[in-house]
């Protein structure tokens, strides 16, 4: 048994949303005080097979992009990669496509789009695309869904030693589920995270430690001056994942932020 | 790897608890019965629980989390559980579920008592409830468990991934116990989603028969109660030996024409618990009477391990659980090491021409130390599980 903190290292991003295409895109908009920024229109991640993409739903091309951005930086061949994938909606278009075909009197699913429903659709895309045979895991976390990936995530890392993927993607609710979700919008962010003694990180690779706090709190306040991403932040689940982005973008080089984890656990994460 | 089950229970159409389970393995009594889900005409059988009907739940109200209640209602999995919390803190336990089709029975209620705008209705606006971590929300709350809380979707290699993530959370020390779970109920998406794929059998499955036709759906709770050795409370002698997970890495809703994720998952899984194939007295396998998955997991098995392997399907005793299926079929392993009943894969008559496996529709009673259960799921979703008797002269595998 041993404590409750547990480092990896980043070394690699993905991000794909409504206003930004790239993991600079994203860093930069963090930091940016320009009011309005452009909106993006896609993604279309060439990575899977043209076949394939055109049916392909929105949230799992915005977690393969971000996916295949992060192994790129990583310089990582994605075979080698297990991976992890969370969102905290699921594809709540395809739940609404379903729900009304079943309320109807034909009840006649494109079976296309039943397997598509899956919850792991965008792991099966991915590892489909890549020839990745390694362990692929999809969860949700609700409020929590961003904390308690990044827990798991790293634990598999360490305990497993080796390279992991982590996506973190939720797209745009369908109108039916807003009354109860909100609005949601478009949101991809990959990190891939390495165990402390992975011999090909680069030097300037950054460390996370995450320590377990057997406390509540609540989640923090963002530093960004960027209004698309400070609406996100409160309608996605997935952008929760935000400040740690802000950490890792932080010219300090150093930081770190307390994330709720469940009712009574905090993950406090601190980036050097 | 040496993680203790301390406790485990599982409900579903063959058993409302892991006893009645046992009774209807031995008797060979199926839980399996002509399609009569409300809403749904479709010609086929399924393994519905009917006990769930009844449960009140107020704003958790769905059949998935009735399902969920009605399983942690069973043996002493409750008791274990606050006896847990009072020695070690809510915040010190971890629950970690698995599920597919999580509370979407829920919201395809919902979506047939819109009101006059087209909106959900006060009695659905359950946001705790239409998502897919529902599971694990309910859960958490109804046992009361405050420490970390995850549901895994995978498919139907769902509730079996459990143990992997529960066995990196006790490795790592954050928590002093895991309560593992899998639940998942019968709705329309899946009954006629799996229709969409021409995947359901107008007659009670029979996996691994030359003439099976497909698969039969079923609804199932299953949940264990995982320690590290060193702090496990129990006379069970039972060990989580080891665990395999991989990808197909070919097609969303076909396996793989070789079985290579699966022969991945299986062999990581042995060389996790250090066991040699010779070593499995009884796999039991994913086996979902459809002609696919049946064909390619019968050749691997083939291929794997000894002749003298005894496996077989428990698919016709409470159909194809999905979610639910990895912890309801990997405790029916885990109890063979208790009970020394093999079951049968019932409703086999005539093994597949191109299968050459030790299988056959009765139940076998032998001395088991070393068990095996499969689970493959769409997306190429694979997890293998390996359960071992605990040796207590040498603390480990036997």
């Amino acid at each position: 048994m041993s404590s409750n903190s547990f480092s990896c290292h980043v070394i690699g991003l993905g991000a794909w949303g409504d206003y930004f295409d790239s993991w600079d895109s994203l860093a930069e908009l963090l930091k940016s005080n320009d009011a309005v920024p452009e909106k993006v229109s896609g993604p279309k991640p060439q990575i899977i097979p043209a076949n394939e993409r055109r049916r392909a739903p929105l949230p799992v091309r915005l977690a393969v992009e971000s996916s295949w951005q992060a192994s790129q930086m990583a310089q990582i061949d994605p075979k080698a990669l297990s991976c992890v994938f969370v969102s905290g909606f699921g594809d709540t278009q395809l739940t609404d496509y379903m729900c009304k075909v079943l309320a109807s009197e034909s009840k006649a699913l494109s079976p296309t789009k039943f397997h598509n429903s899956v919850h792991n659709a965008a792991a099966g895309y991915w590892t489909i695309s890549t020839g990745c045979e390694q362990s692929a895991n999809s969860v949700a976390g609700f409020n929590n869904s961003v904390s308690v990936t990044l827990l798991e995530g790293m634990l598999q890392c360490i305990e497993e030693n080796k390279p992991i993927l982590l996506t973190f993607f939720d797209a745009p609710v369908s109108q039916i589920l807003t009354d109860i979700m909100g609005p949601g919008d478009s949101f991809s962010c990959s990190l891939v995270i390495v165990p402390e003694g992975f011999s090909n990180k680069p030097d300037d690779a950054k460390k996370i430690t995450a320590t377990l706090e057997y406390i509540s709190c609540e989640w923090p306040a963002l530093n960004t001056r960027s209004d698309v991403l400070e609406a996100s932040y409160k309608s996605n689940p997935s952008s929760r994942i935000l400040p740690l982005l802000e950490l890792l973008t932080n010219e300090s080089n150093s930081g770190a932020i307390r994330l709720p984890l469940s009712e009574q656990t905090t993950l406090s994460v601190l980036v050097d | 790897m040496d993680v203790r089950i301390v406790d485990y229970e599982s409900t579903s159409a063959a058993g409302v608890n892991i006893a009645a389970l046992r009774e209807s393995i031995q008797a060979q009594t199926s839980g399996l019965r002509l399609n009569d889900l409300s809403g749904s005409s479709l010609d086929t059988w399924i393994g519905r629980v009917s006990e769930v009907d009844d449960i009140q739940l107020g704003t958790w109200q769905s059949r998935n989390n009735a399902l969920a209640a009605l399983g942690l209602e069973q043996g002493t999995i409750k008791e274990t559980m606050s006896r847990l919390i009072k020695r070690f803190s809510s915040a010190r336990i971890g629950l970690v579920m698995g599920s597919s089709t999580s509370s979407i029975d829920r919201t395809e209620s919902a979506y047939t008592e819109l009101n006059s705008e087209g909106r959900l209705t006060k009695s659905y606006q359950q946001p705790l409830v239409h998502n897919p971590s529902a599971p694990s929300l309910f859960v958490a709350h109804y046992i009361g468990i405050t420490g970390p809380a995850l549901t895994i979707n995978t498919a139907c290699s769902s509730s079996a991934k459990v143990f992997a993530t529960a066995t990196r959370w006790l490795n790592s020390g954050i928590v002093d116990a895991v309560l593992v779970g899998g639940v998942d109920t019968l709705c329309l998406s899946v009954l006629h989603g799996f229709d969409s794929l021409q995947l359901v059998s107008p007659n009670p499955c029979k996996p691994f028969d030359q003439n099976r036709e497909g698969i039969n759906l079923g609804e199932a709770a299953g949940y264990a109660v995982l320690m590290r050795p060193e702090e496990a409370e129990t006379d069970l002698d039972l060990l989580l030996s080891g665990y395999g997970e991989s990808s197909d890495a070919h097609h969303m809703s076909h396996p793989h024409p070789d079985g290579l994720g699966a022969e991945l998952s299986m062999t990581q899984a042995l060389t996790m618990s250090g066991l040699e194939p010779s070593a499995i007295g009884y796999i039991n396998l994913h086996g979902t009477s459809s002609r696919a998955n049946d064909l390619i997991e019968g050749q691997l098995i083939e291929r794997l391990f000894p002749k003298t392997t005894q496996c077989s399907s428990t698919k016709a005793w409470m159909g194809h659980t999905l979610g639910a299926a990895g912890i309801t079929e990997g405790l029916i392993a885990l109890d063979v090491l208790q009970t020394g009943v093999i079951p049968g894969s019932m409703n086999l008559e005539n093994l597949d021409e191109q299968l050459n496996i030790s299988i056959q529709a009765e139940n076998k009673a032998a001395e088991v130390n070393h068990v095996m259960s499969n689970s493959f799921g769409f997306g190429g979703n694979n997890c293998t599980l390996l359960f071992s008797k605990v040796d207590n002269k040498n603390k480990g595998a036997v």
